[in-house]
């Protein structure tokens, strides 16, 4: 199959996955964009305004991981339970077609969010050009990782009923993004014992990137280049897991 | 077996080629160390009834998995429409589904207008659409979304896909429709609008599972009727039913599957006739002397009964008359010789 028609059919799922909900209920975009914003209100109403750029992290990090995770899984559940997916399996739409499509839908949804806190971090002075674009880089490897772990629970999850999925996908949202130290440095874990929390998760590893890049913790080479060996690896396991397990035609 | 030239139609070769397809499934369920828990305590091969036993004491047939279709090989001509009728859980949709390229075969292979499922099922989905059963309109996708859009997504440029959703959504009197989210819509309505989506497509063939479930009387005679006009352009058309009227009406011919089996293929007539009966008369039970005649169906208080000749249904209805009890002669239907093979199958 071309690579012209795998990326016009990725994109083409991308638009029937995000835009037709977009068009008829916008409302969405506002809640996303509040999840995400919410933390920063109370980190800087007991932390004072000194924090803004510290919760800033947090906000940019969540825009696309509270959504991450939750709609990867959702969306290839759902589109099992409601055979939209036997549907494309039957036309000449490649696996990977599909699998990216699903991944960009929900990064249109993420984005608006996104670009917003971007915009405003940029404003604040916290990026130089080389932070903004390393800023993009671990963010997008970030979605990756989100998109690749949503398609393995899924993937592994395939006898579970949309809404127990669902719920699961919400509560890891959460999981992912409230109880790591996205909002807050994973220094603040060490007298726990329990920094290396932050390692596990793409949301973490990108929020500690991001807090190096914007000069908001004491340079550490060793650290930084491990969060994004990590960030790396989680997207390279999760992906040979799905590809280990998911199968376009049932056996 | 029909030929499409029995029927008024030129045959235009083979659309599908089935032979020997099969599907075994693993249908194990692990309780404790001791053993397995039956899912039905029903043998699948005879019926009998067991216990968590991995071997039917009386046939002998492994319980540990269910044949889903046992070697079953058909034919399906260019621009027919057939029609795969059998009860619940026959292997209809396993089997339209192995022919979607959905589901691996465990044995045998068919062609789709030469392309094999098993070896090219990316050649086979340039030349296929199908609607699943229970297939939903997601809530917020309108039924233009779903022809236009999966028209796009089958290759077709933007005009070409525009022209096809409309003509689509016109033939399944969804035009009028065609902007309303899904969930402003009725269950027939999503279902004719996923139709739609299909029949845009343009695909050489179209297979539908149980496409008319849950659509009215004119709905689904909107469906048959617009089936009907694809089949006349050269497009092939399957679908599974478990409704006799719809069989009838809209097949050139049809198969009947039970239990993973073909029972027989033929056109509707071919399958009447296939039935030592032509003729039945229903009146009440109590008023039948059921050791006259050889066949005899008990529905609740009233009963069919079937007989080889019109002198015959005559002179029952007369008799019956005679004793001022009510009763209608008809010839059998395809759902009476339906029950008679699926029965006959099952004994």
């Amino acid at each position: 199959m071309a690579v012209k028609k795998v990326i016009r059919d990725a994109f083409l799922i991308a638009w029937l996955k995000s835009i037709p909900d977009l068009k008829r209920q916008p409302l969405i975009l506002v809640l996303l964009t509040a999840l995400s914003a919410i933390p920063l209100f109370f980190i800087v109403l007991f932390g004072g305004s000194g924090m803004l750029n510290a919760g800033l992290v947090g906000v940019i990090v969540s825009s696309i991981g509270f959504i991450g995770i939750s709609a990867s899984i959702q969306d290839l559940t759902w589109d099992r339970y409601v055979k939209l997916r036997e549907m494309v399996v039957a036309m000449p739409v490649s696996s990977i077609s599909y699998s990216i499509g699903i991944t960009l839908g929900f990064l249109i949804f993420a984005l608006p969010g996104f670009l917003l806190f971007m915009g405003f971090g940029v404003y604040r002075g916290m990026f130089d050009l080389t932070g903004l674009l390393l800023t993009f880089g671990a963010m997008a490897l970030c979605w990756l990782g989100l998109a690749v772990i949503g398609f393995t629970i899924a993937t592994y999850q395939q006898k579970a009923s949309p809404n127990t999925l669902g719920i699961w996908a919400n509560l890891l949202s959460f999981l992912f993004v409230f109880l790591p130290p996205v909002y807050y440095p994973k220094e603040m874990l060490s007298q726990y014992g329990m920094s290396w929390i932050a390692y596990l998760l793409p949301t973490s590893n990108a929020a500690e990137i991001i807090r190096y890049l914007t000069e908001q913790t004491a340079w550490d080479q060793t650290s930084y280049m491990y969060h994004w060996i990590a960030l790396v690896v989680t997207v390279i396991i999760f992906a040979i897991l799905v590809v280990k397990k998911a199968r376009w035609r049932e056996p | 077996m029909a030929s499409m030239e029995s029927l008024g139609k030129k045959d235009n070769g083979p659309a599908i080629v089935a032979k020997g397809v099969s599907k075994t499934y693993d249908q194990r369920i692990k309780v404790d160390k001791k053993g397995y828990k039956h899912p039905t305590g029903q043998c699948y091969s005879c019926g009998e009834k067991i216990g968590n036993v991995t071997k039917c004491p009386k046939c002998s047939a492994r319980q540990d998995r269910v044949r889903a279709l046992r070697s079953v090989s058909m034919q399906m001509s260019k621009g027919e429409v057939f029609t795969l009728l059998g009860p619940n859980g026959a292997g209809k949709t396993t089997f339209l589904r192995i022919l979607c390229t959905q589901l691996m075969p465990s044995a045998g292979d068919a062609h789709i207008l030469g392309d094999s499922v098993v070896n090219d099922p990316k050649a086979v989905r340039e030349n296929i659409a199908m609607v699943p059963q229970d297939a939903m309109a997601y809530s917020n996708y309108t039924p233009w979304d779903y022809a236009y859009y999966l028209s796009l997504l089958r290759g077709m440029d933007k005009e070409t896909a525009k022209a096809k959703a409309e003509e689509s959504l016109k033939a399944m009197l969804m035009w009028d429709l065609k902007d309303r989210p899904s969930q402003t819509l009725s269950g027939g309505e999503k279902r004719r609008g996923l139709i739609a989506a299909a029949i845009a497509s343009d695909a050489p063939v179209l297979m539908l599972d149980e496409p008319t479930s849950g659509l009215d009387a004119i709905g689904r005679r909107n469906v048959w009727s617009t089936l009907r006009d694809r089949a006349a352009t050269g497009k092939t058309i399957i679908l599974t039913t478990h409704m006799m009227d719809e069989a009838e009406m809209v097949s050139d011919r049809l198969a009947i599957i039970d239990k993973g089996n073909l029972i027989t293929v033929g056109t509707p007539e071919e399958i009447k006739k296939s039935i030592p009966y032509r003729y039945r008369v229903i009146a009440p039970e109590n008023a039948i002397d059921r050791t006259r005649y050889p066949e005899v169906t008990k529905i609740g208080d009233r009963a069919v009964v079937y007989l080889e000749s019109d002198e015959e249904a005559i002179e029952m209805v007369r008799d019956m008359l005679k004793k001022d009890v009510h009763a209608e002669a008809s010839p059998v239907t395809l759902e009476d010789a339906f029950v008679y093979l699926v029965g006959e199958a099952i004994e």
